[in-house]
């Protein structure tokens, strides 16, 4: 979020030769290929159906996608600008819209909107060390920041990944983990909560925050970029707290509901900012100064 | 919202009037406009100009929805040779005045251009509309525009303005769109005297006198959000059933929701008006909910038309008075009230 950002409802109106395009209507994109990540987490790989080359976008911007009949969800794009072949999404199926989208096979065509909203400032981490701390699904939302850097590896510190689940089964990107933990520089820490671990677990066993503090990493040049359950976030803000990490150095993503993306559909603001226009991200120091809307 | 203070314009009669409003239904402009059917006074598409109920008093609801309708589909998508294939909706095919409405409603379709105006099927409707509004020779209970800026004789959001005198209406246009207008009836209406605006004036304020309700002062919208903690929100919420009238009847609230109708492969993809009293509203697929309470739902509809949307557009409120809200809720909830008893030392207790 930026301070000085206009907030949606200050955009004019057009008229005459500018009038605006139908910014509700998606593109048409085809499913290249579609695996799952975990039991109701599948990640999705597209392509304009026309074949026309995909949008720029930076990481932390997101999209609405769209099962034609069931509606339109809203998820981050998976993956960096940098491994750009594809615009990648990966999403729990947990309703209607994702169980449709889950179930639909590589070739057949589904709805996009996007790039929306801010992104992750990676360019401004350079020459800092960075911690990844996903819970859940939220590590979804920290992928694109996490290739980003490791796609620009000089560029940055060590590197510290720490993913949470419930259970062993509930971790994303498990095909990755090997791949990014064997890079220079970079250490993998993955825990489950207390009774998710499973024979020949050989992970972290505890709460995420618990497990963070655990680690010992010392505050110094460190960026925190966080993504889980708010429930987590709680718990782990504390942590950070007790540790001495700047509110300012620790960035996280608010997923409020939305329906638009755009800043009209009203569901998604927290005070006068709107989440998909002024967010998702935020930083922890600006999150303490709005109110508790979310 | 101020007043126009230049006396140009026009006194005209009744029947001028409704020659006027005759001759833009035969230039094939739709004419939108108060009808009373079986006791309801709604904007409805005007058949003939006869039809036309200028009386004291407001419509059962604002004419929000002939620019934002009730359910719309933005898009709508079928299948052809195996292909989906998207089609936005046809664009309004009329020049379209809508005629007769109240200032305070007028000044709730300036706040849905300022959020609205950046969607296309939104902006082009828009732009072939035209708003000639009719000043308010009465309060009615539960009227308090002049307490959060606007006035019985208010100018924002419309093109032309009436003024029902007691023996004729004064015209006079506010833009050029609204000049634009007036044009083909004009040229034969007599001029209207300075001592025909001083009764215009003079009828605005007292108006304004009668009306309801102590000043919402400007300055109170960093005030309302620095009391988002206040007890106050859970004791003025704890009677609200959630039905979402308030929204419903609201001339400014924009908020809408989008879902599918149809198939997989032929359908369209509709919104609808939505609001912040639903606990859905809000609700995250994962179950959490940033507003988990009827307390927090209200306040967020009371915070938005107070002090978001005038700290983000320059102070004006986004509650523009009209009361309907209060007149129709089931429970007797007043947002004007609410406002006050948040701001008041006794608020703190309330809860």
């Amino acid at each position: 979020m930026q301070a000085d950002a206009p907030t949606a409802g200050e955009k004019s109106v057009k008229s005459g030769n500018g009038a605006p395009t139908n910014a509700m209507k998606p593109r048409l994109m085809r499913i290249v290929s579609a695996h799952d990540e975990t039991p109701d987490v599948r990640t999705l790989r597209l392509q304009h159906a026309d074949g026309s080359p995909l949008h720029a976008w930076k990481p932390g911007q997101f999209g609405h996608y769209t099962a034609f009949g069931a509606g339109e969800a809203v998820f981050t794009i998976a993956n960096a600008p940098t491994r750009s072949e594809n615009l990648e999404c990966s999403f729990r199926a947990i309703g209607k819209v994702t169980f449709d989208l889950r179930n639909l096979k590589p070739g057949q065509t589904i709805g996009f909107r996007g790039p929306y909203g801010n992104h992750f400032e990676c360019e401004a981490w350079k020459g800092r060390d960075v911690v990844f701390i996903g819970g859940g699904i939220g590590m979804v939302a920290l992928r694109a920041p996490l290739q980003w850097v490791l796609d620009n590896r000089k560029d940055y510190g060590d590197i510290v990944i720490l993913n949470g689940a419930r259970r062993v089964a509930d971790l994303c990107y498990k095909a990755e983990m090997p791949q990014w933990a064997s890079l220079p520089g970079v250490r993998v820490v993955r825990t489950v909560d207390p009774g998710g671990q499973e024979p020949g677990w050989d992970g972290e066993v505890g709460l995420l925050p618990q497990v963070f503090e655990k680690l010992g990493l010392a505050t110094g040049k460190r960026t925190v970029v966080t993504c889980g359950p708010p429930v987590m976030l709680h718990y782990l803000f504390l942590s950070l707290a007790k540790l001495g990490y700047p509110p300012a150095e620790v960035v996280t993503t608010l997923e409020n509901k939305m329906k638009c993306g755009l800043g009209l559909c009203g569901r998604c603001n927290v005070g006068r900012h709107f989440v998909c226009v002024d967010g998702p991200v935020f930083t922890w120091a600006q999150l303490q100064a709005l109110p508790k809307d979310f | 919202m101020d007043p126009v203070t230049d006396n140009k314009g026009f006194r005209i009669s009744r029947a001028e009037l409704d020659k006027w409003v005759a001759s833009l239904i035969e230039s094939a402009t739709q004419v939108i406009a108060p009808v009373e059917r079986r006791g309801v006074r709604a904007f409805r598409v005007l058949d003939s100009a006869q039809e036309l109920c200028l009386a004291d008093g407001k419509t059962q609801w604002s004419p929000k929805e002939f620019l934002f309708p009730r359910t719309e589909s933005v898009f709508s998508y079928e299948t052809l040779d195996g292909e989906l294939k998207l089609s936005d909706p046809p664009p309004t095919s009329n020049d379209r005045v809508i005629l007769g409405v109240r200032p305070c409603d007028a000044s709730g379709l300036a706040c849905t251009d300022a959020v609205l105006g950046p969607d296309a099927i939104y902006a082009q409707r828009r732009a072939r509309t035209v708003i000639v509004a009719l000043t308010c020779p009465v309060a009615e209970p539960e009227c308090f525009c002049a307490s959060v800026g606007g006035a019985p004789d208010g100018t924002d959001g419309s093109d032309v303005q009436l003024v029902p005198l007691a023996d004729a209406f004064l015209v006079r246009s506010l833009t050029p769109r609204g000049e634009a207008l007036i044009a083909a009836g004009s040229k034969k209406w007599k001029a209207a005297t300075d001592k025909d605006w001083a009764a215009a004036k003079a009828q605005g304020e007292r108006v304004a006198h009668d009306m309801r309700g102590t000043q919402v002062a400007r300055d109170w919208a960093k005030s309302l959000e620095a009391r988002f903690e206040s007890p106050a929100w859970r004791g003025l919420s704890r009677s609200c059933v959630g039905c979402s009238i308030c929204t419903y009847v609201c001339p400014s609230c924009t908020c809408f929701n989008v879902e599918d109708e149809g198939s997989a492969g032929c359908g369209s993809r509709c919104r609808s008006w939505d609001s912040c009293s639903y606990g859905l509203f809000t609700l995250h697929a994962s179950g959490h909910n940033p507003r988990p309470d009827q307390a927090s739902r209200y306040r967020q509809r009371v915070l938005h038309k107070f002090s978001y949307y005038p700290e983000a557009h320059g102070g004006k409120n986004m509650c523009v008075g009209c009361g309907r809200c209060a007149k129709h809720c089931p429970v007797g909830l007043d947002i004007h009230e609410a406002v006050h008893a948040v701001m008041s030392k006794e608020a703190s207790h309330a809860g």
